[in-house]
Order: structure tokens, then sequence, then C-alpha cells
């Protein structure tokens, strides 16, 4: 029974041989054995080959020599295998290969040894270990080797732990479990490269310079030491994973930086017909998800779609020819009926919006007022739309059977009537002159003419409505406007630039406050509020309220109630159910959709164009068109943070937009905010895992071999040694290894 | 105490940690590092250490890593650096001042052939240039050795009789890049071993010139102080390494390290770790009946005469190996080991193992063979390992 034994492993620069080395004799330190591990040490370069060893014994190890007879052989890189490499193995010593091969063809190749054979690379890149570049096998082939010397799974647990690899242990565990293993064969006897005693082989001896230069070394393509090649890739970017729209934020923030604004104008309008609308009231989550956020802040990207729509307006897209013209139906024309109808137009179908105000627009004529949205943007957009052939139809109102009627006339019907059912607040008081819906002073204000307003104005509620509300009702005429809410300023839904220019515009907030009476006899007087404090957190996420009994009472003019909307279903016939987008009569789909708020209820413009379009497409795909259906990207799957190398951008703070002075705005409806002064924003885009030929993978290859061509590069895989050096460095996440 | 899987560059990094903590009550510690293959491990652990009190000071160049050292142990920190090849090279001029200035320090010097052409392997020629520098100097043949040794140095740098700078050296990537056991000692126990540093000529708030213009009759007397700091190292050392056993429980082997010397016909003498090796060729050896056995030389610097001519007494064939090489002499130890050996021996000088390649068993074999058969010595031989 040997009491020894020595292990030689073989791989490349990069791939972690000598940690792994390290690994084996830190196992078997921990049996008690004494050990001893070392590396092969050159001018070694990535990819290159090394040789790793450990030695074990029962008595303390005096030999300082590399191992030449080894018991075992690790192979972290199969293109290694050759004659050389098993030079010494002895008859019946262990041969571990890494490889997703069939193990059955290593097995046929050396009978006499044992072989094991576990795709570590595979593994290891399933668990994500390595740089941020580079796949690295050994920790995980450490852990198939455990199996194949009988050591314990706890052992190898420990010892990770021991050298702070523990979250590496999955991997090691994997390899561990789905080793290939196989017996040597008695008297098989090796088809090819019979192991034998290595003999050094001896150093050239060049006798003179001259015989140098006649005899120049053969050329040593390194592109064969690689086990991993870079490649350019295009990774999602989280402002375009993010933007529900579904918009290529990225492509046109990069476009305005190359100086092309029309292509900028032209890439919004394959996905939306309101850049100038979302340009100014889109809450952005596109900026909540930009790596710049943490950073230095976010790219002021509405700013940018904005400053693009002004300038270039609404580009039209090319109008595809169907081999069917489809008639489909729209009822509604806020924002998701009309992006369904645009969607419709420009694949070439008929697409008939029915509204039952005069004018198109829906919420962002009605909801909206023109101090944020000015009402040429809405007249300009929707006239683009309609010039694409859409059909209107003003002042319709529908019962249920008209609606069943539609559905006939047409080969499908999208319902986009959003939010109509408004909530209301069962009070004491409630019926007081004075006390009405916030929507319907919005709806007059926006659509009629400026109501006059006097005294103290009260808003109930925390959304974009209250806010709306409570700077309308400033601008027509109101002494003093309040705005009180039951949660925290943290909590509430409205845009964090509308609460910040209401405050400006010297309207009070008060927090944490719950209306309970409407005080007056005729006209509503005063309100009373109860102080609420802040509970745990509901399913939403936000904290619960929990009103106390101590009260205040305001003294007020007027109690505008904004506190939410829901989907008002009266006017669908009796048998039609609302599965989401879907409407259905019993068990039977129907050809009759749901689209925006009243399918999603997700109550943001962008939403609703996302919606709009991905609702037209599933029409589309339902009657037998080929369509690819708009779906929202998958957040997790864009660039983190962690991959953009900060290091390559300069911290710049975020250009602002320009507003009106507080005191100016707040007495008419001009609009507020007067967007970017210039498109420098653009230049602060990271641009995340899209490439913007900023060369620096060919600044950085040690090697000089990438090169610009055309739109992209070109790497001489024939000399890349696979270092992950351009990856490491790419400053955007556009690259990544491959095997 | 406690068994950790260190390389032998961590082990000198792991002795330096303990010894500058040692400090802590008194000045703390303080170094100058630059960095150079195959020692950067070294200093890389020192960086990664926040010292209780001092600092380790990354500089631009070996010259200044060795002035840094200076001003620190001179102003009553302890301090350490790590170089090698052409490093030390770079250093050479402040190493002098180090030694001159009498400053106690420790340097690791991790053995690597001078280039160019460039070559990382062992090679001793880079301590050896510093040989006539003022240094104690050590080799060493295993990790814990190298531990040990940088600790056992700090106690003998630091002793009022001595007060000399101390090089232990290691072999390039066969000890400083090769994990083993290595038994590393409690801060208590080191503490108990190496009381602050108390430098008698510490730089305090009262202006002084150092290092000024030295007439000859001055210079005189420092050199011949010097050189009694030097003849007082074996005594010294033995008492340090006495102190030592007690603390920590084993002994350091001492300036040389006989291996089946008592009735060796043969020796072969070496440094670093070709001894390991030599010693499983003289096992061999005795067991085919023949009297050879090695003598591992441990100090370089005082270089140990009496001890050797007291080994090699009985000896009549001597290998002297050498894995350096002085062009136009032959090995650096063979006239120095020449000046010990009984005056009929036979000894022949093997330059082997130059640039680092594996000294195998075999390639020792070969030497004992030649030693064997010869009937007279030749001038020094260079045996090429491949």
């Amino acid at each position: 029974m040997s009491s020894s034994q020595e292990i030689r492993l073989h791989g490349r620069g990069g791939q972690g041989g000598v940690t792994c080395a390290k690994i084996l004799a830190a196992m078997y330190a921990r049996l008690g054995l004494s050990v001893q591990t070392f590396g092969d040490y050159a001018g070694e370069r990535s990819g290159a080959p090394i040789r790793a060893y450990t030695r074990i014994s029962d008595q303390p190890i005096t030999n300082r020599n590399k191992v030449y007879e080894p018991d075992s052989i690790l192979v972290l890189d199969p293109t290694l295998i050759g004659p050389e490499l098993l030079s010494g193995l002895k008859p019946g010593g262990a041969l571990l290969i890494n490889s997703p091969e069939p193990p059955e063809a290593f097995a046929e190749r050396y009978p006499d040894h044992r072989i094991g054979v576990v795709d570590a690379t595979g593994i290891a890149r399933k668990h994500g270990i390595g740089t941020r570049s580079l796949v690295i096998v050994n920790t995980t082939i450490a852990g198939a080797f455990a199996r194949m010397q009988d050591l314990s799974l706890e052992l190898l647990e420990e010892t990770y732990t021991s050298l702070g690899f523990h979250s590496n242990y999955d991997a090691g565990k994997e390899a561990f479990d789905s080793v290939w293993i196989r017996e040597a064969l008695e008297g098989g006897a090796a088809q090819e490269e019979a192991p034998g005693q290595e003999q050094p082989a001896p150093a050239k001896v060049i006798d003179s310079i001259q015989e140098h230069r006649e005899s120049l070394p053969p050329l040593l393509k390194t592109g064969s030491w690689k086990t991993q090649h870079p490649i350019y890739v295009e990774n999602l970017a989280p402002c375009n994973a993010w933007c529900p729209a579904g918009n290529d934020v990225v492509g046109f923030i990069q476009s305005v930086a190359a100086g092309e604004v029309d292509q900028a104008a032209q890439i919004l309008a394959t996905t939306t017909p309101f850049p100038g609308v979302c340009g100014r009231v889109c809450p952005a989550p596109c900026m909540e998800g930009c790596n710049r956020t943490e950073y230095d802040g976010s790219v002021q990207i509405r700013g940018l779609e904005r400053w693009i729509s002004d300038r270039e307006g609404n580009p039209k897209p090319d109008i595809e020819t169907p081999a069917t013209k489809r008639s489909i139906g729209i009822i509604g024309s806020g924002p998701a009926g009309l992006s369904a109808a645009y969607t419709l137009a420009l694949k070439g179908h008929e697409a008939h919006v029915y509204e039952g105000e005069d004018e198109l627009g829906g919420v962002l004529r009605t909801g909206i007022p023109s101090y944020r949205l000015p009402r040429e943007v809405i007249d300009r957009e929707i006239g683009n739309i309609l010039e694409l052939g859409v059909e209107a139809h003003m002042g319709s109102f529908f019962c249920s059977t008209d609606l069943e009627e539609l559905a006939k006339k047409h080969d499908a019907l999208i319902l986009s009537t959003g939010l109509q059912q408004l909530r209301e607040l069962d009070l004491p008081g409630k019926s007081l002159s004075g006390v009405e819906q916030g929507i319907h002073f919005l709806h007059r204000v926006n659509l009629e003419k400026p109501d006059a307003m006097s005294g103290h104005v009260v808003v109930l509620g925390g959304g974009n409505t209250a806010l709306d509300c409570a700077r309308s009702a400033l601008r027509s005429g109101a002494s003093k406007v309040t705005i009180a809410y039951r949660r925290t300023r943290a909590e509430m839904p409205a845009i964090r630039e509308e609460i910040e220019e209401a405050i400006e515009e010297g309207i009070e907030i008060q927090l944490q406050r719950q209306p309970i009476a409407f005080v007056g006899t005729d006209r509503v007087e005063a309100l009373r509020l109860a102080e609420v404090d802040m509970g745990d957190p509901d399913e939403s996420g936000r904290r619960r309220p929990v009103v106390s009994d101590r009260e205040l009472t305001i003294e007020c003019d007027h109690v505008l109630l904004a506190l939410g909307q829901s989907t008002d279903k009266s006017p669908l016939p009796e048998t039609w159910t609302l599965d989401g987008e879907h409407v259905q009569t019993g068990d039977e789909a129907l050809r009759v959709y749901a689209s925006g708020d009243i399918a999603t209820g997700e109550g943001t413009v962008t939403h609703a164009i996302g919606n709009g379009r991905r609702v037209a497409h599933l029409a589309l795909q339902a009657l037998g068109e080929d369509v690819v259906v708009f779906e929202r990207p998958d957040r997790a799957r864009s660039v983190p943070m962690t991959d953009i190398r900060l290091d390559h951008f300069e911290r710049r703070a975020q250009n602002s937009e320009q507003h009106l002075d507080a005191e100016a705005r707040s007495r008419h409806f001009d609009e507020v905010n007067q967007g970017l002064v210039d498109c420098g924003e653009a230049h602060r885009c990271f641009s995340c895992g899209h490439c913007t030929r900023c060369d620096t993978c060919l600044v950085y290859c040690p090697e000089g071999i990438v090169r610009r061509d055309a739109d992209s590069y070109r790497v001489d895989y024939s000399y890349c040694k696979g270092c992950g050096i351009c990856v490491e460095e790419c400053p955007r996440k556009a690259m990544e290894m491959t095997t | 105490m406690s068994m950790e899987l260190l390389s032998a560059n961590h082990a000198a990094a792991t002795a330096t940690i303990l010894a500058g903590e040692a400090n802590r009550d008194a000045r703390g510690f303080g170094c100058g590092v630059y960095p150079i293959t195959p020692q950067t491990e070294c200093i890389e652990k020192l960086c990664r250490h926040e010292f209780t009190k001092g600092e380790v000071v990354r500089v631009e160049s070996e010259h200044s890593a060795m002035a840094v050292c200076m001003g620190f142990v001179l102003s009553g920190a302890r301090s350490f650096t790590a170089s090698a090849s052409n490093g030390l090279a770079y250093m050479v001029e402040n190493v002098y001042n180090v030694a001159l200035y009498r400053v106690p320090m420790v340097m690791m010097a991790a053995n690597r052939t001078l280039g160019p052409p460039w070559n990382i392997w062992v090679d001793h020629g880079d301590a050896l240039l510093l040989r006539d520098s003022g240094w104690i100097q050590f080799f060493c043949e295993d990790n814990q050795e190298v531990l040990d040794t940088t600790l056992l140095a700090y106690r003998l740098a630091e002793d009022h009789r001595i007060l000399l700078p101390v090089l232990v050296n290691q072999d390039a990537f066969v000890l400083s890049h090769t994990m083993m056991q290595t038994d590393v000692p409690d801060q208590a126990l080191v503490d108990a071993f190496l009381p602050d540093l108390d430098l008698p000529h510490r730089i305090t708030d009262v202006p002084v010139t150092i290092g000024g213009l030295d007439f000859p009759h001055e210079t005189e007397v420092h050199r011949r102080q010097h050189a009694e700091a030097m003849d007082r190292v074996p005594d010294v050392l033995a008492e340090c390494e006495d102190a030592f056993e007690d603390i920590f429980g084993r002994r350091l082997p001492g300036p040389i390290v006989p291996y089946r010397m008592e009735d060796a016909e043969m020796c072969l003498i070496s440094m670093g770790t070709t001894a390991s090796t030599v010693r499983e060729v003289v096992d061999r050896e005795r067991e085919k009946g023949r009297r050879v056995g090695s003598l591992r030389l441990r100090m370089f610097r005082p270089f140990p005469i009496a001890p050797m001519q007291q080994a090699l007494a009985q000896c009549t064939r001597i290998g002297v190996l050498d894995r350096n090489i002085s062009l136009g002499l032959g090995g650096i130890t063979w006239p120095e080991i020449m000046a010990t050996v009984p005056r009929d021996a036979l000894v022949q000088n093997y330059m082997i193992g130059l640039g680092g390649g594996d000294i195998r068993p075999q390639d020792i074999q070969g030497i004992v063979d030649d030693l064997w058969k010869r009937e007279q010595s030749e001038s020094p031989k260079i045996v090429e390992v491949g």
C-alpha cells in the first residue's frame, strides 16, 4: 500500500491549474497527510500550456523535483492531450479529463488507465464561475477528482470553505456527482501513446548567431493555445428592458450621439407614435433602470426623446402591404387605442377608432393638463396617426348590443376604454357642494376652458391625477392649494419631478392624513382629517396606513377627490368576460381584446403604448397574420451595473431640463418644462451591451490582433490566445468569451 | 500555533508580520516594497496586512524601497523588504548603506537568475552579488526554515553586539511558489522572542548628521567594528537558536547542516534546496556501502570557517556544488570552501542548475560517480541538467 502519491495537472494559463493543485493538496492536508504543491512558472501568458503538481505523503516531503512519474493526471484542457502529456503516468494510474465529449472515446483510447471524464467547463459556466470574462474550471474539476480519489463530499466542502471558495462548492459537487469513471482494464494494451519515461528534451544548441539567422524559428500560432475566444455580442440594455413601450432606447440615444437625429426619430417611430407625448409625461422607467443612476445620475432619457421629437417630429415609417387587409375596430382613443391603431396601420390594415368625445386622445387630452402636455403636441402626433389612414369615429358612445354588432362588423375588436370608474369616498358630507371628483374638474379645465377656482382647494390623493388637480387648481385661480395624502412622500405614486414642481409652486403637501368627514351646511367649509401612522408593508410593498384617533380640521372651499380609478365594465355585453387582454364568452375566445388600463391597470402612457401594440399583434396573430407579438423584455437579463467598466467613463452630472420659474408659471397653463438645451446627455450614455466602436478592445489586446472591420472588429483567431483582456476591458459588455 | 498551507513567499511575509506586530508597543513596523518575480506574492501579503502600528510604502523602485526601510529602522521601526535578481542589483547602493549604517533589518531574496536574457528561475548569483556588502546571509531549504529564520534574523540583527542587516534567501519557485504545511507561531510567542527594537543610534528630534565624510583612520575603525560584529555572529546566533528553541519548541539548524558526515570519505557541499536532493543520493550511496555525506552551507556570511574545517576534516573527496557562477573563475562558494578543506583532499567544483533547471537525483548521482573515479581535480565544471 503506497503511502504517497504524486499528481500532475495539465492546463492552460488562466484555467487556474495551480490553484486546483492547491485545492487537492489542501484536501489531503485536512486528512493529516504531508503535502506539497507548486506550478511550473514561466513567462506564461493566458492560454500557454502550464503544469502544476501535488505531492501527498504520510512522511515529511523533501523531494524538490517536478513530478515525472505521476500516479494521477488531471487534464483541464483536452486539446493538450498527446504523448508528452501522458509521459510517466504509472500503469493503472488515473487520468481525469475535462471534456464535453462522450467519455467512451477516451476510455477506448486508454485501456491501461483509470479514466474519469467530466464537463467541468460546462458545469463551471452554468454556475457562473470565473472572472467577468472567463470561465475558470479549477474548482469544478477538483470535485470530480475528489470522487475519483474516493474522498468525501464533506471533505470537499470543508476544503472549499477553508480556502474561501465556498461559493464554488455547488459546481464542485455537480462535478463530483457527474464525473464518468471507468476502471483500468485488465490486460488492456494502450492502442496509442504508450506512456513511457519522459526524457527531458535536450536544449537546442545554436552554435552561432549566423546559424540562428538562417534557421528562423517556426511560426507559432498562439491561437492554438486558446480554450475560449472573444466574440462581439449585443446585450440587453437596461433602458430597453425597462421601457414598457418597448422603445429601442439605447438605439435612439446612440444615434443622437452619432449626430444622426433623423435616424433616432425613425427608431422611435418603429415602436411609438407618441415620442412628443412620452418625452413630456412619461414617468421614464428607463431612467430608473439606467446604469448611470448609481454612478452620477441617470441619462436624461425622457428629455432626449422630447428633444428628438421637437426637432424631427414624427417620421412616417414604411407601411407594409398585407396579403389580406383586415379591419379592426378600436373602442377608445387613449394612448392604448391609438398605439394599437398605429401598429395596425403600419402593418397595412384598417383601423377604426371609436371615441365618445369630439376629439381623439382620451386621457392625454382630458386628463393631462396643457402646462405638462401642450395641445399642439397631442394634435401633431394624433394627426400623424390619422395620416396613416386610421379612421376616426367621434362622438360614439356604445351600449352592449352596439359592441356585439361592432365585433361582427370588424375582423377583431379592441377595447381600450381606460379606467372610467372613479373611486368615491363614502364619508359624512360627501354630497356637499364644492366636493367633486378631480377627474371631472380636469376634464372641464382641459376640454372646455380654464375653470374659475377660488379660495383654498384641498386635493385628496397622491398620484399624478392629484398633482394635476392641485396644479391646475392653482392655475385656475385658487388662492391656496393643499394635497392631503394618507401615506408618506416616498409612497406617493406621482412622478417625483411633478411633486417637486408642485412644492416649488407653493402647493402644500400634508402627509399621513386620512379624510374622515367633509364639514359644512350646504357648501363644504372644512375637511376633518385623522393622522395616520405607518404600519407593516402590504402586498404592494408599501407600508400600510394605520388611522389614529388624532384629528385635525382644515378650512377649505373646494375638495377634489383623486383617489384612483378602476375599470368600468358596465357597457360590456353580459356574456363577455374579461381575462387580461382576452375577452371570451363562456369558454369561447372572442376576437375581442382588451388593451391598456382596462386590461392591465398599469396607468401610464408608456405602458398603454406597449400594450396597445401588443394587443394589435395578438389580434393579427389570431387572424392568422405572421406577426411577432411584442413581449416586454426580461429586466433581469439586462446588463447589470457591475458589468460596466466605470473607469472608462468620466463622472458628469445630468444636464437638467429647463423649467419656467415657479413664480412665472403657476398662474397660467404655459408649458412648464422647456426641455433640454442640447443633446449632450446622449454622450453620457454608457451604451450598455451595445458596441460603440470605441476601440478599447483594439487598444487593450496584448497581441495586437484586433482590427477594425467595417462596422465592427475582426479578431485574428489564429493568434488570439483567449486571454479575455478585451472582454474584461470592454466598457459596456458588448463582448463575451465563448468556447 | 497553527499549521497552514503556505508558500515560502507567504512564510516570509507571515514571519515579518508577526515580527512587525511584536514591535507595536515601541516604534512599530514600516517598510518600502517594490514587486519583482518571484517575490511579489510576499510583499502582496504584507500590503494586505493592516499593521497595528506602521505601514507598507509602495515605492517606484528597489533602490527607494531599501531607502524607505533604512529610514524606518533609523527612526526605531522594525523593517523588511524583499527582492530578487536584477531588482537586487538595482538596490545595491542602498544595500551597502544599510549595512554600513549598521541598520538591523531583514530582507528576503527569492534567488533568481540575473538577466539578460530574462530568466525567472533559481540561481544564487543575485544574493552572492551582495557577498561583500556587510550583510549576514542565510540560505534556506524549506518553507518552515524560511519562516523560522526570518524570526531568528530579527533577534540576531537587533542584538546590540551585532546591529547588522540579515538577508534570508529562498530558492525561486522551488520554495517561493511551493506550498507546504508550515507551523505558524502565535503572536504571543513571537512577542516573547522579539523584544521591542531598541536602536542605540535611533534618530530622535535632535538633529544629527549621518554618514558624513570618514577619514581613512576613521574608516579603519568603522570597518574593524563591522568585522568584529560579524565575528561575534556565531556565538550570538547560538544564543538566539537556544532562545528560539525555548520559546517555539523546535531548533533551527546551525550555520552548517551536516548529513551522515560522521565517517564520510566523500562530501557534497551545497546551498538551498539542492541539499534535499543531495541527501537522497547520499542515502542511495550509503545503501551501497559507500561513505558519502552531505553538508549544507546554511549561513554564507559570516562564512563558518571553523565548523566547516571541523566537519570536513576526514573527507578525502569533496564536491562543491554551486548554483551560481563567477564568470572567469567558477562557482562563488568554491574558493571560499577551498580555504576550509583538508590539504590533501580532492576538491572538484560543479556548477549545477544554473538558470533554474530541475536538479534531479540522477544529476547528483552523475557528480558522485564522477567524483569517485576522479584521480585529480580539474577546473570548475558546468553540469547541465537540461
